[in-house]
């Protein structure tokens, strides 16, 4: 079943002279279930492709379509509500918020919607996480690698459509960085959780079941590994 | 939840919603005071109205009788309908109507009217009272003018207000754009974010709008009751009442959350327009857009001056509300006390100074020409006072040879030269301004020992001066004679019979008067001659005047009484005189009366309120301006953590990092000080040239202590505040810091 679409997805910052084009003519489909690595040099574009497919920015042109839903053209509340509701996104440098506790900060998305928490679902993700002993910390509490899990424990509280994670790794030691990817590994074959990670770390991209090379804003291959 | 988050935030920065806090209790306290007070003066102006106008809102006049009256009664909305004993006469009888709604007056009085069939001219309204119920009447002319005044203060200060207080919420808000770009990512919508930034502000300031508006509400009791007690004491004066009601202080509530909602709402809007990406990505550090320089600064204090310069630069924005506080307050401040240092000479000079020798007590007995007045031995016997005069003033013309005019007036062109109204009559002659000065003639005879002649009643002295306007201003005047001094003759003219160029005067309108002399010597009154108009000041006695005042008339409604006490430096002394001539003259005339002593105190003590409440403003503007840069610097840590451990890991010693604090903290209170004084020293050099007072006169006693004074005090607090930010980022760890990692506040 595909969940995701990219139908000739462009990309340009600046006008005139100074025109960049961040992303040129993407075309990308991946099925429910996947594990997608999207790798790339530095101004490549990948990261600006994470932005577009968690409609935290817009394309300048083409389509983007997450379980046949456009969200190209969506209205900053309705990409705000997609965003609660469909996508998971974890970030470098974990982007807790500093003043809330981790639970709170866990259940913030299904506070945005006023909605109770799945207790049982809720342990089981803070269980594998890892971090059940910390829900009352506040983020600073913690080491990088607690804050990450806690980020991903936030990310997948609303079982949304699509994780994304924008280098999780990049801030973390060779033994929390492992811990991370198996966790992301874990919730791809137990929750069949379609994940799409941005990386350089090539180790972690091997552990993907596809990778996506980007140069210069265009894909220039896409290999299944499994 | 968000309340959760909003209140974790304010808990945990207490520091950063200081200045929130502070604008919100000002915002109140001032908005409170202002509507008090305005609601006060309106129903001040109310119960004037009514002593003045009597209290009714319509009127009819007709034959009725007492169970007509009944009647009138019995009309649904008529409160009370009352007999006006003064207006009625035998034929008609005047009902004066008060209603319960005044806004249905003129339906009911035309129900009333037609009811007993008068004619529409029998019905008259109070325009003037019920125009400041804002009712408009048919017939009504009455202009509306307090309301709309009172509310376009209300609103200049409420847009003044949200102007500079927004920014306080700005900064806080500002500082946390990085947290609502993480909110925004996992999907609060535009709409959540603002509400929960207006929810925040409401918890912030929901206290302190309470209190301020009871403080407000306190202040203008205060102010009132003050006023109350000046005016008591005044000439004319009323008890003055301090009002108050729960619907004015809904409005207050209502106004005061509104202007704080609207001040939290403009950076809140701003910052949930921001996308996700543009919010985290953004930082609390604040950057230089482009390449500035600070040459002044790098010039006085080196390297850290260029730094202090930059770091001052990239916060320009966040520190607008202290430049525009400080600003306005060091502005209002300085104006406001060379204003009143400039008035205070210039009263000294008409009125202080120039008459602290020639009267202690002054009577006006209203409506009375001096040769009706029967009491003027009683007044020169009264045991307090050293010396009396009873004087009137009359308007004439007098009719002068052109040869009369004195030597140094012809060189300069005669009496033409000086652009007065000056019509010649005949070929030799013409008419001048003549001010006729009446006096008692024991004071008449007195005056004429002072120039130095025999005393007699049957001549006027003439003050033999004009003011050279071409040669001297008004402050500093210099004076010529008017006259030749062996003058024997004046012929005075009735004011109102002045005819036209080289019409000959009808004699029944003239009066031919001795000149018994010719003097620049004034009697001891409080009166400025000829200054106004190059007239001729005549010196006249009472009984000159019984002969000649059917002809040549212009004589005042009032005349006046002077008098000089024995001890003329105790205001109980002056008082117990006035009260003696209040006593003597009060029973038989109307009168009203000053006190030179009690005057120069009520002066100073209307300028002392002026100066309290002015000062007080300024104060409060200060107050906000400083109270934004604490919230700054109390976010030091925050904003300019990562920009210290910079300098510092380059080398950069704490004594630097001090010096640049030092520097910065001169700046912010330095440069609002420097252009507000620049401003000052601009408006103020109008200002004398204006009043064409020396310059080096107003420098001698120019305010310079008390705005020090505020300017040190406004600077030690802003030192203060650069110390315990400063302190709290001395104490960062470097390494921590440099290493960029994700921390709280």
């Amino acid at each position: 079943m595909e969940i995701l679409k990219c139908e000739g997805v462009r990309k340009i910052y600046g006008s005139g002279n100074n025109q960049v084009v961040a992303l040129d003519r993407i075309d990308l489909s991946v099925e429910k279930g996947e594990f997608v690595a999207i790798v790339g040099a530095s101004g490549s574009g990948k990261s600006t492709l994470l932005h577009m497919l968690g409609s935290v920015d817009q394309p300048t042109e083409g389509k983007i379509f997450v379980e046949g839903t456009d969200i190209s053209t969506m209205s900053r509340t309705q990409a705000a509500i997609f965003r609660r509701r469909k996508v998971g996104l974890v970030y470098q440098f974990y982007n807790l918020i500093p003043t809330l506790t981790v639970r709170k900060n866990i259940l913030m998305p299904l506070a945005l919607d006023k909605r109770k928490p799945n207790q049982e679902y809720l342990e089981q993700i803070v269980d594998s996480l890892g971090i059940a002993d910390k829900m009352e910390c506040l983020p600073n509490e913690l080491s990088g690698g607690q804050q990450q899990r806690a980020a991903i424990a936030r990310s997948l509280i609303y079982r949304p459509a699509l994780l994304l994670g924008d280098e999780p790794t990049g801030n973390l030691d060779r033994k929390n960085s492992r811990e991370i990817i198996d966790l992301l590994k874990l919730s791809n074959r137990n929750l069949n959780q379609t994940i799409l990670l941005i990386t350089h770390d090539e180790k972690v991209a091997l552990e993907a079941d596809r990778i996506v090379t980007i140069e210069d804003g265009r894909i220039v291959s896409d290999e299944k590994r499994r | 939840m968000w309340r959760e988050y909003s209140a974790d935030y304010i808990k945990q920065n207490r520091s950063s919603g200081l200045s929130i806090v502070v604008a919100a209790f000002i915002a109140a306290l001032f908005l409170s005071f202002l509507c008090s007070l305005f609601y006060n003066f309106w129903l001040d102006n109310v119960e004037g109205t009514k002593m003045e106008t009597g209290d009714w809102h319509g009127r009819i006049t007709g034959a009725f009788h007492a169970e007509d009256l009944e009647l009138i009664e019995q009309f649904a909305n008529v409160e009370k309908a009352v007999v006006n004993e003064e207006l009625s006469g035998e034929q008609k009888t005047t009902v004066d109507v008060l209603f319960f709604n005044k806004r249905t007056v003129y339906r009911d009085m035309e129900a009333i009217r037609a009811w007993f069939k008068a004619a529409e001219s029998d019905v008259t309204y109070n325009y003037q009272l019920l125009s400041l119920y804002f009712i408009r009447i048919p017939g009504d002319s009455m202009p509306r003018l307090l309301m709309p005044a009172y509310l376009a203060v209300v609103l200049i200060v409420c847009v003044s207000l949200i102007l500079v207080i927004h920014n306080s919420f700005a900064v806080s808000m500002d500082s946390r754009v990085h947290q609502f770009g993480i909110f925004s990512s996992i999907g609060a919508t535009p709409g959540q974010i603002r509400i929960c930034l207006l929810q925040e502000a409401f918890l912030l300031c929901a206290a302190p709008i309470f209190v301020g508006l009871l403080a407000g509400i306190a202040l203008s009791f205060g102010t009132m009751k003050a006023m109350g007690m000046l005016t008591a004491e005044l000439v004319g004066g009323r008890q003055v009442n301090f009002y108050w009601h729960p619907a004015v202080f809904a409005g207050i509530l209502f106004l005061s959350f509104l202007t704080v909602l609207i001040s939290a709402w403009i950076p809140a809007n701003r910052l949930s327009r921001l996308t996700p990406l543009e919010a985290i990505k953004g930082t609390a550090e604040m950057q230089l857009k482009k390449k500035k320089r600070s040459p002044i600064l790098t010039m006085l204090f080196g390297v850290e001056g260029e730094l202090a310069g930059n770091g001052l630069k990239a916060r320009k924005k966040a520190l607008r509300t202290t430049s525009l506080s400080l600003m306005l307050a060091f502005f209002g401040f300085m104006m406001m006390q060379c204003f009143f240092t400039l008035s205070g000479i210039s009263t000294d000079y008409t009125y202080f100074k120039a008459y602290q020798d020639v009267w202690d007590v002054m009577t006006t007995v209203k409506d009375t020409k001096i040769e009706a007045f029967g009491l003027t031995a009683e007044l020169k016997e009264l045991p307090g006072a050293d010396n009396t005069v009873l004087y009137q003033k009359a308007e004439a013309l007098c009719r002068l040879p052109k040869d009369a005019e004195s030597e140094e007036l012809k060189n300069l062109g005669g009496v033409t030269v000086f652009g007065e109204e000056v019509a010649d009559d005949e070929a030799d002659f013409r008419k001048v301004k003549a001010s006729v000065i009446i006096l008692d003639d024991e004071s008449f005879k007195e005056f004429c020992g002072q120039v130095g002649i025999a005393p007699r009643i049957d001549g006027a002295i003439l003050l033999n001066r004009i003011w050279d306007s071409i040669h001297s201003n008004f402050r500093y005047p210099q004076y010529i004679p008017y006259v030749r001094e062996d003058l024997d003759t004046v012929v005075l003219h009735r004011m109102a019979a002045a005819g036209e160029a080289g019409q000959v005067m009808d004699e029944k309108d003239s009066a031919k008067v001795p000149v018994l002399a010719c003097t620049d010597m004034t009697p001891a009154l409080r009166e400025e001659y000829g200054k106004s108009d190059h007239d001729l000041v005549h010196f006249i006695p009472l009984s000159l005047w019984r002969e000649i005042s059917g002809k040549v008339g212009g004589a005042e409604p009032d005349c006046y009484i002077r008098a000089l006490a024995g001890d003329r430096t105790s205001p109980e002394a002056l008082c117990a005189l006035e009260d003696e001539i209040i006593k003597i003259v009060g029973q038989t005339y109307e009168v009203e009366s000053e006190n030179r002593i009690q005057e120069k105190l009520d002066n100073d003590k209307m300028i002392a309120g002026y100066e309290l409440v002015l000062g007080g403003f300024c104060v409060l503007l200060a107050i906000i301006g400083i109270a934004h840069v604490f919230s700054n610097t109390q976010g030091f840590l925050r904003q300019r953590k990562k920009e210290f451990a910079r300098y510092m890991s380059i080398g950069l010693t704490p004594r630097g990092m001090w010096k640049i604090f030092c520097i910065e903290a001169l700046v912010t209170v330095g440069r609002p000080m420097f252009l507000t004084l620049v401003l000052t020293i601009m408006a103020m050099a109008v200002m004398i040239k204006a009043s064409n007072l020396n310059a080096l006169e107003f420098i001698r006693v120019a305010p310079v202590l008390p705005i020090l004074t505020f300017i040190f005090t406004v600077f030690g607090f802003v030192a203060l505040a650069y110390f315990l930010g400063g302190r709290k980022l001395s104490k960062c760890e470097l390494a921590k810091t440099l290493r960029g990692d994700s921390m709280s506040e």
